[in-house]
């Protein structure tokens, strides 16, 4: 793995490192396809942006810099969530209101500032990209661990993400299983996440 | 150029940009969106509209109610009715409860014209996960007590729940919720029997 892309999945994770956009982050993991559905939603916005931020470059000038960013990331959300509602409707129901919340993800406007709008193009979608998979990695399993724990399942309602194929791949793993509700409450999301930083700083030193 | 005409002038250009991007979005997904809209509240009907007991275009059918009082409503709602051979045959009511543990809970009750329950669904809730939103037929059976019940099953006046001196079962931990619904599908049968009443007279002439 290169150096860039180790650094944006785990030396410099947005979610575990930098603790950035934890928001979204602690409040839709509770399932996987929730975590997934989020996920995948970020990484796209992250690259797009990126790449429209950097493709702009040479006319932004510094007094507007945050205003174009806004501009930008803000229409970019918004055509987003117009297209999961069309295409993912039961999950955009879901998801609620943590799709135009992806405006406020901070990860994105950083990449913008930090990044995107001093590199190429190239650079600036691979930037946005690796950013967003290691923050959506996380999310994701978060969300994994949440299920199982919480509903002794994984994968619950994947047919909204997967059509027909999310119906094989739902796995309930523990039948008759009671439940462990804190899982599934905001705690839950607070101790996993806790929990995989403390990995995450063990392994690194 | 001058400063004060570039900025202003980038500005422009970027906000006509991604004001491109979202009027194209939004165009796209525009037809897409009302289709999954329609789906997802016919799938809904199903079960309080039996396909049995209808063979009518149920949203094009459906008259728009605003009953605040009586039905708790916060806004104009579509009531839904089931027509075979143009006689009413089940209508589905929709009901806020107004008094849930935390906000409104929003509800679809299908009555039959004999005054029998066919469903009752719950479209929306914001109660304690774990406890009061059992009320949701994916988390317990709580809700499936109630079809084919009527006021000529449990009298009116015992439609409310056992710590009222009612015939429902509260859900242990959570008493309000289900006060709350059991209230909200009393107010439905009433309304349905003066519902019936009018039309009946209506229909004759």
């Amino acid at each position: 793995m290169s150096g860039f892309i180790r650094k944006r999945l785990i030396d410099d994770n947005a979610a575990l490192v930098q603790l950035l956009g934890l928001c979204p982050l602690l409040a839709v993991s509770n399932s996987v396809v929730n975590a997934l559905g989020l996920a995948i939603a970020t990484v796209f916005t992250l690259t797009l942006t990126n790449a429209l931020v950097s493709a702009i470059k040479p006319i932004i000038s510094k007094e507007i810099r945050i205003s174009l960013f806004v501009l930008i990331i803000a229409s970019v959300v918004t055509a987003l969530e117009m297209f999961m509602n069309a295409y993912f409707h039961e999950l955009y129901l879901i998801l609620g209101i943590f799709i135009p919340l992806i405006v406020t993800n901070c990860i994105i406007m950083a990449r913008a500032e930090s990044f995107a709008s001093k590199n190429s193009i190239w650079l600036a979608i691979k930037d946005g990209f690796f950013t967003g998979l290691g923050f959506a990695l996380v999310l994701v399993v978060i969300g994994a661990i949440r299920e199982i724990l919480g509903n002794g399942s994984l994968f619950n309602q994947a047919h909204l993400l997967f059509g027909e194929f999310g119906k094989i791949i739902q796995w309930q793993i523990f039948d008759d299983y009671q439940g462990f509700l804190i899982a599934i409450l905001p705690p839950g999301a607070f101790f996993v996440l806790a929990i995989l930083i403390a990995i995450k700083n063990k392994v690194s030193k | 150029m001058n400063k004060f005409i570039k900025i202003p002038l980038i500005l422009a250009m970027v906000t006509f940009l991604t004001s491109g991007l979202i009027v194209f979005s939004e165009n796209a997904t525009r037809e897409k969106i009302a289709q999954q809209k329609k789906l997802l509240l016919l799938e809904s009907l199903k079960d309080l509209i039996p396909d049995a007991l209808h063979d009518n275009d149920l949203v094009q059918n459906a008259v728009k109610i605003y009953k605040p009082k009586i039905l708790g409503h916060r806004k104009e709602q579509n009531l839904f009715i089931g027509q075979l051979n143009g006689k009413t045959t089940v209508i589905a009511i929709p009901v806020t409860a107004r008094n849930g543990y935390s906000g409104d809970i929003d509800l679809m009750i299908g009555v039959k014209v004999t005054g029998e329950i066919t469903s009752v669904k719950i479209l929306e809730q914001h109660e304690t996960p774990g406890l009061g939103d059992l009320i949701q037929a994916n988390k317990s059976d709580w809700l499936k007590q109630f079809p084919t019940l009527s006021f000529d099953k449990v009298g009116i006046k015992h439609w409310k729940v056992k710590r009222d001196g009612g015939k429902f079962d509260q859900i242990t931990g959570a008493t309000i919720t289900p006060r709350a619904v059991v209230a909200a599908i009393k107010q439905a049968l009433l309304f349905q029997k003066n519902y019936a009443k009018t039309t009946k007279n209506g229909e004759q002439k």
